[in-house]
């Protein structure tokens, strides 16, 4: 029985590998078999890419160019670390010697004083050593504190000198007010009777009343 | 006549740091290296870049080449580790970075890629774009499994030995990019690609 979703499912597998079945499976069904013609004409159409989107000649020489001299900078640059590596491997002997020969000695010292002592004897000395120790350490008197000896040394003490800053300040001068000696010339009075000569009060008097100045006017 | 040396000649000879050797091994197989690298990065000068940047590893790793498998199968070994740790890098480089763009016109002929400005090539490149962008859409993962399945003929198996997942996550990826290559370039979907890609270009 011919199942659509199951033949499609394999399609990828048929058509990349050129199932020898697939045609069997396909003839059962004409719209499994369009499916699978429009999946192999898109794989057939990216595989032909494949030999005709090739870059030309021209281009692969500048390419190999390239990576020659990529190739040679990195080649360079590695001989370069090597010979830095094998510069520190010849200096590490001799750091080596120099550790060795401190570390012989020392041992041998420690080898040296090393001696088999048996545990009572040493625990017997030891108790003597410390009796010793704490019988004579009453008797020894405290030492009296000293005087202070007074020594003198000169310290130098950076002092602050005074210093003295001339500082020109340009101050802006006011005027000078002077008292003013303006004499009223003796004439003027005379003038304003010249002036006011021909003037002619009028008759009518206009009195204006503003009403509402006080709230008991009428 | 000229006889070519062995890959084994020319690895044994390189391993002695003989530069020619490597070089010439280099000339044998860079054109796969970056055919895989072109359909990985989206960008031109990323794909050098990264091909380049295989062929360096290969050359500071040839001293650790046993003679266990042949040298390509060895050397694919190291493009897909570097393929995978580029995307690691570049994840991070590229966060706040702004992209140099070179507006070229659709019909303008490319020397890097193309040999001629004919009809065919003009499709050609067209197609190759719609693959690359079609391809894209995909977690680089997935973009790998396809490309060592499709053009490097890859077992499922060895691709996910290869790349350290189950055989079923490179199905999966296999089968997705397929999935999204057929939306691309089947004949429904042919005319705002066309247009897309155009608008994009000029």
């Amino acid at each position: 029985m011919h199942n659509c979703n199951d033949t499609r499912e394999r399609f990828t597998e048929m058509v990349l590998d050129g199932d020898p079945r697939a045609e069997k499976l396909l003839d059962q069904c004409e719209e499994c078999r369009a499916e699978f013609e429009s999946l192999a004409a898109t794989l057939r159409m990216t595989a032909r890419l494949r030999e005709t989107v090739t870059p030309t000649e021209a281009y692969w020489t500048g390419y190999h160019a390239q990576l020659r001299s990529k190739l040679e900078q990195f080649h360079a640059k590695a001989q370069r670390l090597r010979h830095a590596k094998a510069q520190r491997e010849e200096l590490k002997p001799g750091l080596g010697f120099v550790f060795a020969s401190l570390r012989k000695p020392l041992r041998l010292c420690v080898k040296t004083f090393l001696l088999p002592v048996p545990v009572p004897l040493s625990v017997a000395v030891l108790a003597i050593v410390l009796l010793f120790f704490a019988v004579r350490a009453p008797q020894q008197p405290t030492p009296l504190p000293q005087a202070p000896v007074i020594v003198q040394v000169p310290v130098e003490v950076p002092v602050v000198q005074e210093k003295v800053v001339t500082k020109v300040i340009y101050r802006d001068r006011k005027p000078i007010s002077k008292p003013s000696n303006r004499v009223v010339p003796e004439n003027t009075f005379a003038r304003s009777q010249e002036t006011l000569s021909g003037f002619k009060p009028t008759d009518e008097i206009k009195l204006t009343v503003i009403k509402g100045g006080s709230p008991n006017e009428k | 006549m000229i006889v070519s040396e062995s890959d084994s000649d020319l690895v044994r000879r390189a391993q002695a740091e003989d530069i020619d050797a490597f070089c010439q091994l280099a000339e044998r197989y860079a054109r796969r290296i970056h055919l895989l690298a072109s359909h990985y990065c989206r960008h031109a000068q990323d794909a050098e870049d990264l091909s380049q940047e295989v062929w360096l590893k290969a050359y500071q790793a040839l001293p650790s080449f046993r003679f266990e498998s042949s040298f390509y199968t060895w050397l694919r070994r190291i493009t897909i580790n570097a393929f995978l740790n580029h995307r690691r890098s570049s994840f991070f480089r590229r966060r706040g970075q702004t992209t140099a763009v070179q507006l070229v016109p659709i019909d303008s002929e490319t020397p890097e890629t193309f040999h001629s400005s004919s009809p065919e090539n003009i499709f050609n490149k067209l197609l190759f774009e719609n693959v690359v962008n079609a391809l894209a859409e995909l977690t680089p993962s997935q973009r790998l499994s396809f490309l060592l399945r499709h053009y490097e003929g890859m077992s499922y198996d060895e691709i996910a030995n290869a790349m350290n997942c189950s055989t079923g996550t490179v199905k999966k990826g296999v089968s997705r990019a397929i999935g999204k290559l057929r939306a691309r370039l089947s004949p429904e979907s042919e005319e705002p690609e066309t247009l897309e890609f155009s608008n994009a270009q000029l």
